[in-house]
Parts: structure tokens; C-alpha cells; sequence
């Protein structure tokens, strides 16, 4: 009895000492690609800041008011081009790594590598759709301070949510997460919202909209008085 | 540095003209026949005194070869229609300037001793400006002549407010107006003039400051004043305030930042000789209500709050917040304090704290209750008085320039 039980933990034993033996290269190779991966990321990024600036990138980016460099109001563009291509080396680098583990089959499946674009691209947009909601937000309050709207701010933070409720929907559809519902609930939120508008311009406000068109028949043509202000 | 192209016809019309003492240039289409017979009554009225100068009056004409009116009128004074750059309507601003810059590239081509830049409604095209400003250039030896509008308290506000301060206690001269329709320049300046700055030029904001260029690459050549008695009617419908101001301000800042390795070295200012005698009887204007100023001012710092903790000090955000809270009567933004917020804007143009169309967009609610501030102050006040009071203010951003210097060297040092 106690011969069988010493020989199945050898067994045992055996089988794990097995498992280890056949990851350890591929835990060395992954480490050896993603450290390689690194050092070129970080020597082309170097590489391509440099080639950049020495063209002038970001003066030439800087032309304009929807220049690039508005975007990336911190880093100029030529840094943001060598981070950009350093990241990419970095997921290259896990990618590569992940498959010269040589057992994809059971630690990294291929389903998860199949899904890396995926999330990759899904965290690009989770980028670009919150930088895009801060600067049209920004855009959306300061030109509404201008024009002395009084509620500049509140419509500032519709359009921020707008765009981010926007971005999150884009977002769980790239991951290909929830389906169809995320679509459903997505529409019926925007087809609810206008048509919570609508009902309420339409039937709230419609005492106030027919007293405002009135009042504005009924006010006597006022002649423009001349600007006792002059800024320029 | 590019200079503005002269086309192949307005060349052709150089050659036949060949030299001239003085260039008269507008800075804007006109009618062609109004300008020839002002021209005409000019040189009458200016009459023996300048016979030995010969004068060529240049505009910018949409079509030459229809304008393609005769060269020479006669023997003291030619016609000299050119191709106007390229540009967009929307920027009133940086259409003049480029029409500036042909002017004085065709005075540099046609070797002229004097340009003189005149705005596109022709108020200063009258003999009396003329004359100060040739005098200012040929008698007084002035590289360049700016003028003095005798403008009421309440015109020209953004450059009384900004502009003429800043350019004053950046490069050291004490313009009136550095962002003038007219002046005048000697011939060794009009190339040099006539050139846009890499930097401006590819930041798409390519205003003309000639005080500016003067002071920086020219800082020997001495720079002089005429009162002259016109006032420019600026089209104001269809320009909205701060996208006026938001030109205006990204400009000089754009210049400020490719300039700073001269205005650094800058202490204190001189006075500029002054020549013309200035209009004593301005209308003092009546009180204005400035109530709505505030409540812009009000309006931003309660919204933009968030916006303008990126880019002022504490220091400054406690006084605004101070400032909110005095009653209309009590509300005066200190000189200091403006000097500052303005010099806080433009370190953070150069840094890009935040985005520059944001930026821009930020200071105007800032500027409107500065103006709130000034238009109170000085409503009691004779124009005089008000000039006076306006010294004071220059003076004011003269010494706070250190503050500018040490937050412009050590932007990231503790700034409370």
C-alpha cells in the first residue's frame, strides 16, 4: 500500500518536475524576446524622436488650430510619435514572447492571443475617446463663457458624458463583449434622451416657447445703439 | 526667413518704374480711381517742397492687368497697382499684415529711401501724415515712425489693456500703438520688415510688428513717433471679441517666445521722440455701464475655474476669487495683477500647458473684467488724465517684468 502510494507521488513528482523542465526555456525565451523587444522599442523610439525633431516635426505639427500638437498639449509630437512606436514594440514584444513559450495551447491559449488586437485596439479607442471628450468638452465651455451662456458649463459636461458613454459603447463592441446588448442599450439610452427632449420641449415647454414667440412678435424694432466700447 | 512673392506682372511694373525716393503703400484693396486722385491732391498740396522726391503710391489690386492703370502720372509721382497675397478673410488681422509686407517688398525692390504703410480706408492718406512721416525718417534719421492716434479712453482697448504694455516692457520702446495700420520705415528696413519669422509663419499667426522686429534685430536704429489726427473705422461686424483677441494675443506671444533671448536681456524702457502736435480736445465719452463686463467676468471665473488653475499661481486665483466677491463698486483689478495673469498666459502659451485655442479662448473673460475694471476707473477722467493714468499702468508691467523673467527661466519652480 505504502509502495503504491510513494509510487504515485513519484509519478507525480515526476510529471510536474516534467512541466517545469519543458517551461523553463520558454519562460527564458519570453523573458529574452520581451527584453529584446524593449531595447529595440526603446532604441527606435529614440531613433524616430530624434529623425523628428531634426525635421522640424513639431513646428511643422504645430501649424494651425487642429494641429497635432493640440492634442498632446504636455509632450510635443515628435515625443508622442516615439512613445507611440516604443508601446507597440512593448505589445510586440508580449505577443512574441507569449508565443515562443512554446504552449500556447495551455497557458496562453490562442484565443487570448486571437484576442490582444482586440484589446489593443479597444484601449486605443478608450484613448482617443477620452482625450476627444476633454478637448470638446473644453472647446464646448470656453466657447460657451464667450457667448455668455450661463449654462456653458452644464452643456459642457453633456457633451464630456456624451462622448464617453459614446466611447464606451465603441469600446465593449471592439472587445465584442455583451453582444447585442450593448447595442440595444446604447440606442434606447440615445432614443431615450432625445426623446426625453422632446416631450420636454415639446409639451413641458410649450407654454413657455409660445409666450417667448409672442413677446418677441409684440417687442417694437429696436435701432442698434452705437458701441461706446471699442476693444479694437 | 520667406518674403512675400512679387508676382511677374507687379515685377514687370517695378522694371518700368524703376527707382523711387518715397513708396506710399495701402494695406488693402481701394478703389483705384479714389486713390490716383488723392494721390494727385496730395502731391498739389505737398506742392515745391518735394519736388526733387519721387513718390510711387502702391495697392494691392484684385486683378492688375485690368487695374494695369498707367505707371507714371507724371514726373514726381507713379501708380503702382500690385497682387495681393493670398489670404483668408476671416484673419482681418493677418490680411493686413501680408499686404504690409508686400508694401514694403516692393519699396525694398524699388530701392526706396522711405515707406510709408497706410491703412486700407485711406483716413491717413492725407498730406499732413505724410509729411510727419517722411520727416520723421528722412529729416530725423528714424528707422522706423509709429503713429499716435488721439483715440478717446475707451478705443483700442485691447491694445491699451495688452498690447502696448507688454511690447513697452518686453523690448524696451514706449510705443503707443506696436500693432499700427500706418507707419513708416527707412529703406534699410523694409526687407528686413518685409519677412516673416520662421516661427510665425509656421505657427499660421504672421501679424507684422515692426517695433518688434526694430527693437530685436535693429536694436541701434532709433525708433520715433507722429501724432497724426485720423482715426481708423475698424469693421467690427462679423468679428467676434475673442477671436480678435485670441489673434491678437497668440501672436505677440508667438513673437515673445521666438524673441526671448533678446527681451530677456531688456531693462526699463526709453522714451521715443515724439513729433506732431496731439489732439487736446478728445471727447471725454460718457459713463459707460460696465455691468455687463462683470458679469462676463463673473460667468468665467465661476465656469472656468478649472481651465485657469492650470495656468495661474495661487496667488493670482485668490485675488480673482477675492475680486468675485467685491460689489460692482469695489471691483478693480490691481495693474500688477493683470500684468501677471497676462505674463502667466504667456508662459503657458510657450509651454502649452493646455491647448492654445483653449488658452486664447480662456483670457477673454479675464480681459473683459479688466476692461470692466479700467472703463470704471477712468470714466471720471479727462483723456489727458486718462493718458496719464495709462503711464502709470505701463510702468506697472515694466516692474513686474522679474516676475515674468524668473517664471519664463524656472517655470517649475515653487510659484505661490
Amino acid at each position: 500500500m505504502w509502495q503504491q502510494v510513494e509510487q504515485s507521488l513519484h509519478l507525480s513528482m515526476g510529471r510536474v518536475m516534467n512541466q517545469i523542465a519543458t517551461l523553463l526555456p520558454g519562460i527564458l525565451a519570453f523573458i529574452v524576446a520581451f527584453l529584446f523587444f524593449l531595447l529595440v522599442g526603446w532604441l527606435l523610439s529614440l531613433l524616430v524622436t530624434r529623425i523628428l525633431s531634426a525635421l522640424r516635426f513639431d513646428e511643422r505639427m504645430g501649424r494651425g488650430a487642429h494641429a497635432m500638437a493640440e492634442w498632446s498639449p504636455r509632450a510635443t509630437p515628435s515625443l508622442l510619435v516615439g512613445r507611440i512606436v516604443f508601446w507597440c514594440f512593448v505589445i510586440a514584444g508580449v505577443v512574441v514572447g507569449g508565443s515562443a513559450l512554446g504552449t500556447s495551447e495551455h497557458i496562453v491559449s490562442g484565443w487570448m492571443l486571437g484576442y490582444v488586437p482586440r484589446v489593443v485596439g479597444a484601449a486605443i479607442l478608450l484613448l482617443a475617446g477620452n482625450v476627444l471628450a476633454r478637448f470638446v468638452s473644453r472647446s464646448v465651455l470656453i466657447t460657451g463663457v464667450n457667448l455668455n451662456l450661463s449654462y456653458a458649463r452644464l452643456l459642457s459636461m453633456g457633451v464630456r458624458w456624451m462622448i464617453l458613454v459614446l466611447t464606451g459603447a465603441m469600446v465593449l463592441d471592439h472587445l465584442a463583449l455583451g453582444g447585442a446588448i450593448v447595442e440595444l442599450g446604447f440606442g434606447i439610452l440615445f432614443g431615450g434622451i432625445v426623446f426625453a427632449l422632446s416631450l420636454a420641449v415639446g409639451l413641458g415647454s410649450r407654454d413657455l416657447v409660445s409666450r417667448s414667440l409672442e413677446r418677441e412678435a409684440a417687442r417694437p424694432v429696436e435701432v442698434a445703439q452705437p458701441e461706446k466700447i471699442h476693444h479694437f | 526667413m520667406a518674403a512675400v512673392e512679387i508676382t511677374e506682372e507687379t515685377k514687370q511694373q517695378v522694371e518700368r518704374i524703376g527707382s523711387a525716393d518715397v513708396v506710399v503703400g495701402i494695406a488693402g484693396t481701394v478703389s483705384p480711381e479714389e486713390l490716383r486722385a488723392r494721390a494727385g491732391h496730395i502731391m498739389q498740396e505737398l506742392g515745391s517742397g518735394v519736388s526733387s522726391l519721387r513718390f510711387v503710391f502702391a495697392w494691392p489690386a484684385p486683378e492688375p492687368a485690368a487695374e494695369a492703370a498707367p505707371a507714371a502720372e507724371d514726373s514726381t509721382f507713379a501708380m503702382l497697382p500690385f497682387s495681393p497675397p493670398a489670404l483668408s478673410a476671416a484673419e482681418f488681422w493677418a490680411g493686413v499684415s501680408a499686404n504690409q509686407r508686400a508694401v514694403l517688398n516692393l519699396a525694398a525692390s524699388l530701392n526706396a529711401r522711405v515707406c510709408i504703410v497706410l491703412g486700407p480706408d485711406l483716413a491717413a492718406l492725407d498730406a499732413h501724415s505724410i509729411q510727419l512721416f517722411a520727416y520723421a525718417i528722412l529729416e530725423r534719421q528714424c528707422g522706423l515712425a509709429i503713429p499716435v492716434y488721439p483715440v478717446a479712453k475707451y478705443d483700442g482697448l485691447i491694445n491699451s489693456g495688452i498690447l502696448s504694455p507688454l511690447s513697452r516692457a518686453l523690448y524696451g520702446r514706449r510705443v503707443r500703438n506696436p500693432l499700427a495700420f500706418d507707419f513708416a520705415a527707412s529703406g534699410a528696413l523694409c526687407a528686413p520688415l518685409a519677412r516673416v519669422s520662421p516661427s510665425a509663419e509656421t505657427a499660421g499667426n504672421a501679424l507684422l510688428w515692426p517695433v518688434t522686429i526694430a527693437a530685436t534685430q535693429f536694436p541701434q536704429v532709433p525708433v520715433g513717433q507722429v501724432h497724426i489726427g485720423v482715426q481708423h473705422k475698424v469693421a467690427t461686424e462679423g468679428l467676434e471679441l475673442s477671436a480678435v483677441l485670441g489673434q491678437l494675443t497668440g501672436s505677440i506671444f508667438q513673437e515673445m517666445d521666438a524673441c526671448a533671448s533678446h527681451w530677456q536681456r531688456i531693462r526699463g524702457s526709453q522714451a521715443t521722440p515724439t513729433w506732431g502736435n496731439g489732439s487736446e480736445n478728445q471727447p471725454d465719452g460718457q459713463a459707460i455701464d460696465a455691468q455687463p463686463l462683470l458679469d462676463s467676468f463673473l460667468l468665467g471665473s465661476k465656469s472656468l475655474d478649472e481651465v485657469w488653475r492650470l495656468l495661474l499661481p495661487p496667488n493670482t486665483l485668490l485675488e480673482l476669487k477675492r475680486l468675485t466677491r467685491a460689489t460692482p463698486d469695489q471691483f478693480r483689478i490691481p495693474d500688477d495683477v493683470w500684468a501677471s495673469i497676462v505674463y502667466d498666459f504667456a508662459l503657458a502659451y510657450r509651454l502649452r500647458t493646455i491647448s492654445r485655442v483653449h488658452l486664447l479662448g480662456a483670457l477673454t473673460p479675464l480681459y473683459l473684467g479688466w476692461v470692466a475694471s479700467w472703463v470704471r476707473e477712468v470714466s471720471n477722467l479727462n483723456s489727458a488724465a486718462a493718458e496719464q493714468r495709462f503711464e502709470q499702468f505701463a510702468r506697472a508691467w515694466e516692474e513686474k517684468k522679474p516676475y515674468l523673467l524668473s517664471r519664463w527661466r524656472w517655470p517649475d519652480r515653487f510659484n505661490p
